[in-house]
């Protein structure tokens, strides 16, 4: 299978300032590919390398086998960009900077166009500078999507959206895929990450720190564990945690501690042995909780 | 072409407003002139023996008791000084626009590629400096088909080329300094227009700056200079053509190259 995005050792710097550092990364072709990573991460730094709009200090990057600033052009054809503030020219109608996205790629993108503007409910007629935030969104996505692009990137997508206009705009994005797009998706929703991603990238400080499915990144052995024993044992369930490898995050409330345990299972079932337990929960963390831990 | 033309479209309102003040006051000053005549007339030999101010505004060569005279010496003034401003506004505006607005991700997210880009906006830039042009020949020439006298051909199409040449090169200028921000740089543009038409006036007076006068476009798109036909410094023309090429080729140059913010 090709690469839909390949990055080598791609790196910017803003004069003194870090932007990106040896990024390595890799989406192939017909994945939904989420980048998560705080504010001031990356994220929009690595889309605008990607894109063209900035220019790597060294490294190569590669959009759908073609080279990122010699094949710009051919890239942008087969792309959909939707950055994270959408913004148009405020004198322009809404149907006259969809029609101006369309006529620019020398295509007739009408049909696509109104299909998309009933699913999201975008009022055609208005003018640009009357729009709040999350309207501009939905004009930036008919405007990403109405050529049916082979890789849709998207900057923050649902920010501003309501969430009914999450959902209609995600159900666009799994149809797409479904007929072979590559969607990449900036976020630090991790929820839609989980809930709509196969695979994710974490960035921290310019650098990738972690690419994994999704489901992976889920199923670490870090367990989120609660134990409720009467007050009089608890002193010594204390003492038995403290000999479990590791064991962290201890908290205490009423008759119920709870703790993270990234040690072995059969080692804390030993410490638990015999102890009068009146209630017991051992969960996966949530993508929250992983998303923090590289984050520590 | 579509960007090409909704630059033009854009910029509709701006070239509108201006062609039509500059315009309409060469109309109104050339249709005013009857009235005007005879105080013109006694002002004239007045100002003609004013030394340096009568050389700064080229009243030692013409007359402006003509119609002629009074169109090169007073009328030449407004639209080669308006015609300089609009440029310089149109210029600094065309590129940075996109980045200060906000645009420019939705611009080059589309595949025109960075040249195609700047050499559209450029092209719509000259298209509007043109029909800004033609406007304010239609309204001089007007103006003198109504006081029944029309100016010398020869002057008059060779003083518009000239202002358009210097229009042209003046906006490129700010064209460039648009390129190389990401904030319109008005301010410095409007600063420029009015800065080379100043130094220009001095220069005709002050000995020390009359060799700096081959380096401003003013020079060789002087109304009274033209209408009397004294020649502009010699390699004014080139030098004006060489600052407009090179100016399009390094905001070319500078622009492919700029990371966009």
């Amino acid at each position: 299978m090709t690469c839909a995005i390949e990055t080598r050792n791609l790196t910017k710097n803003y004069g003194g300032n870090r932007g990106i550092r040896n990024v390595n990364l890799v989406v192939e072709e017909g994945d939904i590919f989420g980048y998560l990573g705080p504010n001031g991460a990356g994220k929009s730094t690595s889309i605008r390398c990607l894109l063209g709009m900035i220019h790597p200090t060294s490294g190569q990057a590669y959009v759908l086998g073609k080279q990122v600033g010699r094949e710009q052009t051919e890239i942008l054809k087969c792309t959909g960009y939707m950055p994270s503030e959408a913004f148009f020219y405020p004198s322009m109608s809404v149907d006259e900077v969809i029609r101006y996205a369309a006529k620019v790629r020398g295509l007739d993108c009408g049909g696509e166009a109104n299909r998309l503007c009933d699913r999201l409910e975008v009022d055609r007629k208005k003018k640009i500078g009357q729009l709040s935030l999350g309207n501009r969104k939905k004009v930036g996505i008919v405007c990403a999507l109405q050529h049916k692009p082979d890789l849709i990137i998207m900057d923050e997508p649902t920010s501003g959206l309501d969430p009914l206009m999450q959902e209609a705009f995600f159900a666009l994005l799994m149809e797409r895929n479904r007929e072979g797009a590559t969607c990449f998706l900036s976020s630090h929703v991790l929820q839609e990450v989980k809930r709509y991603c196969r695979n994710a990238g974490i960035i921290r400080d310019g650098e990738l720190v972690k690419v994994e499915s999704v489901e992976k990144l889920t199923k670490t052995n870090l367990r989120r564990v609660k134990v409720a024993v009467p007050e009089a044992l608890q002193g010594l369930l204390l003492e038995r945690l403290a000999g479990v490898e590791g064991m962290s995050e201890m908290t205490r409330r009423g008759v119920e501690i709870s703790f993270s345990c990234r040690g072995e299972m059969k080692r804390l079932l030993e410490a638990l042995d015999g102890m009068e337990i009146e209630d017991l929960l051992i969960a996966e963390p949530s993508l929250e909780e992983v998303f923090l831990h590289f984050y520590d | 072409m579509y960007l090409f033309w909704q630059e033009c479209k854009m910029n509709l309102k701006m070239l509108l407003i201006w062609a039509f003040c500059v315009g309409g006051l060469s109309l109104g000053c050339l249709c005013l002139y009857d009235s005007v005549a005879d105080s013109v007339g006694k002002m004239s030999d007045a100002f003609a023996n004013m030394g340096a101010f009568s050389e700064a505004l080229g009243m030692d060569k013409l007359g402006i008791g003509t119609l002629e005279g009074y169109y090169a010496v007073e009328i030449c003034i407004l639209i080669s000084l308006g015609g300089a401003m609009f440029a310089a506004m149109l210029g600094a505006g065309m590129m940075a626009k996109e980045e200060e607005g906000h645009t420019c991700e939705f611009l080059n997210a589309l595949p025109l590629g960075r040249g195609r880009i700047i050499g559209e906006k450029y092209a719509a830039m000259f298209v509007l400096l043109a029909a800004f042009h033609g406007i304010s020949v239609v309204c001089s020439l007007a103006g003198f088909a109504w006081m029944g006298s029309m100016p010398d051909v020869g002057h008059f199409a060779k003083y518009h080329g000239a202002v358009f040449l210097m229009c042209l090169e003046m906006g490129t200028v700010c064209f460039l300094l648009s390129a190389l921000q990401s904030r319109k740089p008005l301010g410095l543009s409007i600063g420029i227009a009015v800065l080379f038409y100043l130094l220009d006036l001095f220069g005709r007076v002050i000995p020390a700056l009359r060799k700096l006068k081959v380096l401003n476009p003013f020079s060789y798109s002087n109304g009274a200079d033209i209408f009397s036909e004294v020649k502009a410094p010699a390699g004014a023309w080139a030098v004006g053509a060489g600052v407009t090429i090179l100016a399009l080729g390094l905001a070319v140059w500078a622009y492919r190259r700029r990371d966009l913010v």
